[in-house]
């Protein structure tokens, strides 16, 4: 247990600050728990919450790579979480228009490959030119993507939707809420080390010197188109992947959550939680989930009741609160990016073998702690 | 920094690293460069001085690519890069600086040190996954490489801040450390000392000048008149987009052209 607290100290928690915030989180989780028990909160539901704050922090994650790392502006994180979505819908429904009801693998590898292709084909024009081209672009392709789907009703089933999505795993001997909940749990734990490996590395530091300066990062013999292309077709298809999630988690799928609202809260997601740092994407996203879905209860407390006035529909409100609360407190967000461009080894490795090599390593021992401390 | 790599480099390649042959670009209707021609001899500190508006910096994104030319030709160590992207000259070994560098948002100095080296295994995220312990040996060693130099370079106290922290000063000088990090044939200074305190400003000078005597050849824009004439020869001055003469700082001086394009009569 001390093993775990202390890797948790390590590798999560930079500060005091930071400290206070993950135990926000923690009483929280365990009044939820203790709502749990007590019969206050049905299972089903928590766990049903559960995945859908998996996959907002996917999506997060997703956008943390394209604009918290390489600085793409990318409006479109609906389109790619909705091709996703209706790639595993259209295979994996009997009742789809293509009719196919393929295994859910074919839906996740149909959602990988379709989304990597339109985000190559969507950055071929824009990633060469200023960053504002790419977020204009990527604005007109969530509206493209949309009406296709809405419109195009022989293949796609139009504003109707596709029902029928078969559910994740179904033989594992679990209820189908606690499934889903283990299937994004084990998603996000791919992908968010696959990430941290990335990152900490030549490769996450190359993307956020394009970030601030990309002449610089030209100016050094960085190609940086090749770069942003990278970044931005690993952030669409970790955004698709999250919309296949979806399809197999609510089980039906409209065109209409692939409004911009959808992408906006994902954006929101990743400045509260701090841009460019994959903690702060995942509290960032559980924290706007929070909000949006804690914001439905306002009303059956009586004391609101009383007043007779209808809160849910100022959900937009709180999350604006508190962005201007968090931009006038925290600037860089919840838990901003510290430390998380070089592999813990080769950091501590380097220091060690700068120890016996020269005179001057206890200094640089010492600054090296600091910094984590910092 | 390594002597036989830099000899074994020298022996092939021949003794002008940088040469533009009539290089031109307008921007509308303004000449802002006119048939420059130049060379930049190997192991030399060479220095461009013109008044303001005479084209300087608009050569330096011609050479470095960073503006595409009219007419004429860029060649490093005799081949011809003037068709390749501002990367691609760079990896030809023709590596600049800026004059007002950015800081790097969330980089620690040593991170920002980091992206110098290149390319780098560890920038392949195939690399990353399938030889990760390649990436981890190359990562000791350049940050190894990192805190010597700026110990160095006298800003090793400074490795853990974050970049955005530095002062302007400091800045230029982990500019011109990562720079020299690329490992390149030729480094383009553009204004090293521009807006830097006098104690600063003469280590830098001190610094260039170490790296010169290791061999390194720069290629120096810079306004400080006692700066550049103490540090650089040969010198090149230019005006109003033309090559207007090249010489020694001595020459340069008394030069009666120079004396009245470019100094307006008063001595320098």
């Amino acid at each position: 247990m001390s093993a775990v607290s202390s890797w948790v100290s390590e590798t999560l928690v930079r500060d005091a600050t930071e400290r206070r915030i993950f135990a926000t989180l923690g009483l929280i989780t365990v009044l939820l728990v203790v709502g749990v028990l007590t019969g206050v909160i049905g299972p089903r539901f928590l766990l049903f919450q559960i995945a859908l704050v998996g996959m907002y922090a996917l999506l997060s994650l997703g956008l943390n790579v394209q604009w918290g790392y390489a600085g793409l502006i990318n409006f479109s994180v609906a389109a790619f979480w909705g091709i996703g979505a209706y790639c595993a819908a259209l295979l994996t429904a009997p009742n789809s228009p293509l009719g196919l009801g393929l295994h859910p693998v074919f839906g996740f590898l149909a959602a990988i490959v379709v989304s990597a292709f339109v985000a190559v084909l969507i950055g071929i024009p824009t990633l060469r030119l200023r960053e504002d081209y790419l977020a204009i672009a990527s604005l007109g392709l969530a509206e493209v993507i949309r009406a296709i789907i809405l419109n195009e009703d022989q293949w796609t089933a139009g504003s109707s939707g596709i029902s029928g999505i078969p559910e994740l795993l179904s033989w594992l001997p679990l209820t189908d809420a606690a499934t889903t909940a283990a299937v994004v749990v084990v998603l996000i734990a791919v992908v968010y080390l696959f990430l941290r490996r990335v990152h900490r590395s030549p490769w996450g530091r190359v993307l956020r010197t394009i970030r601030s300066d990309e002449d610089l990062a030209k100016a050094l013999g960085k190609n940086t188109y090749q770069f942003k292309m990278q970044a931005f077709v690993i952030g669409s298809v970790i955004m698709a992947v999250a919309g296949a999630f979806y399809a197999h988690l609510n089980l039906y799928i409209d065109p209409s959550d692939l409004v911009p609202l959808t992408t906006f809260y994902i954006w929101i997601a990743v400045i509260l939680g701090g841009t460019g740092s994959n903690r702060g994407a995942v509290v960032g996203a559980a924290v706007v989930i929070a909000i949006r879905e804690g914001t439905r209860f306002l009303n059956d407390i009586g004391f609101i009741q009383t007043l007779g006035v209808d809160l849910a529909p100022l959900r937009l409100l709180f999350v604006g609160g508190l962005i201007i609360l968090i931009m006038r407190f925290r600037q860089d967000g919840l838990l901003p990016p510290k430390d998380e461009l070089i592999w813990p080894a080769a950091r501590d490795g380097g220091g060690a073998g700068g120890a016996s090599a020269s005179g001057a390593a206890p200094d640089g021992g010492t600054a090296s702690n600091g910094g984590d401390d910092r | 920094m390594n002597d036989d790599a830099y000899e074994g480099a020298r022996l092939g390649k021949s003794d002008v690293v940088l040469k533009t042959t009539d290089l031109e670009k307008a921007f509308g209707g303004l000449v802002a460069t006119d048939g420059v021609s130049i060379e930049v001899d190997r192991g030399t500190i060479t220095g461009m001085i013109g008044p303001n508006g005479a084209g300087k910096s608009t050569l330096f994104n011609l050479i470095s690519g960073f503006y595409e030319n009219d007419a004429g030709h860029v060649t490093v160590n005799g081949e011809d890069v003037t068709d390749l992207e501002p990367h691609e000259r760079a990896r030809k070994g023709l590596v600049r600086t800026f004059q007002t560098p950015r800081r790097l948002e969330g980089m620690s100095v040593r991170e920002a040190m980091l992206v110098g080296p290149g390319p780098q295994k560890g920038e392949s995220i195939f690399s990353l996954f399938f030889s990760g312990s390649d990436v981890t040996e190359e990562e000791r060693g350049n940050i190894e490489q990192t805190r010597e130099l700026l110990e160095r370079f006298e800003i090793g106290h400074l490795i853990d801040q974050p970049s955005t922290d530095l002062s302007g000063g400091q800045m230029k000088l982990v500019e011109l450390a990562r720079a020299f990090t690329t490992n390149p044939d030729i480094l383009l200074l553009d204004e090293p000392v521009a807006g830097v305190n006098p104690t600063l400003a003469n280590d830098i000078k001190r610094f260039i000048r170490e790296l010169n005597e290791e061999g390194q050849t720069f290629l120096i824009i810079e306004h400080d008149m006692p700066f550049i004439m103490d540090l650089a020869d040969p010198i090149i001055v230019l005006d109003q987009g033309k090559v207007l003469m090249e010489g020694s700082p001595d020459e340069v001086r008394s030069d009666d052209r120079v004396i009245e394009a470019y100094l307006g009569g008063a001595g320098p």
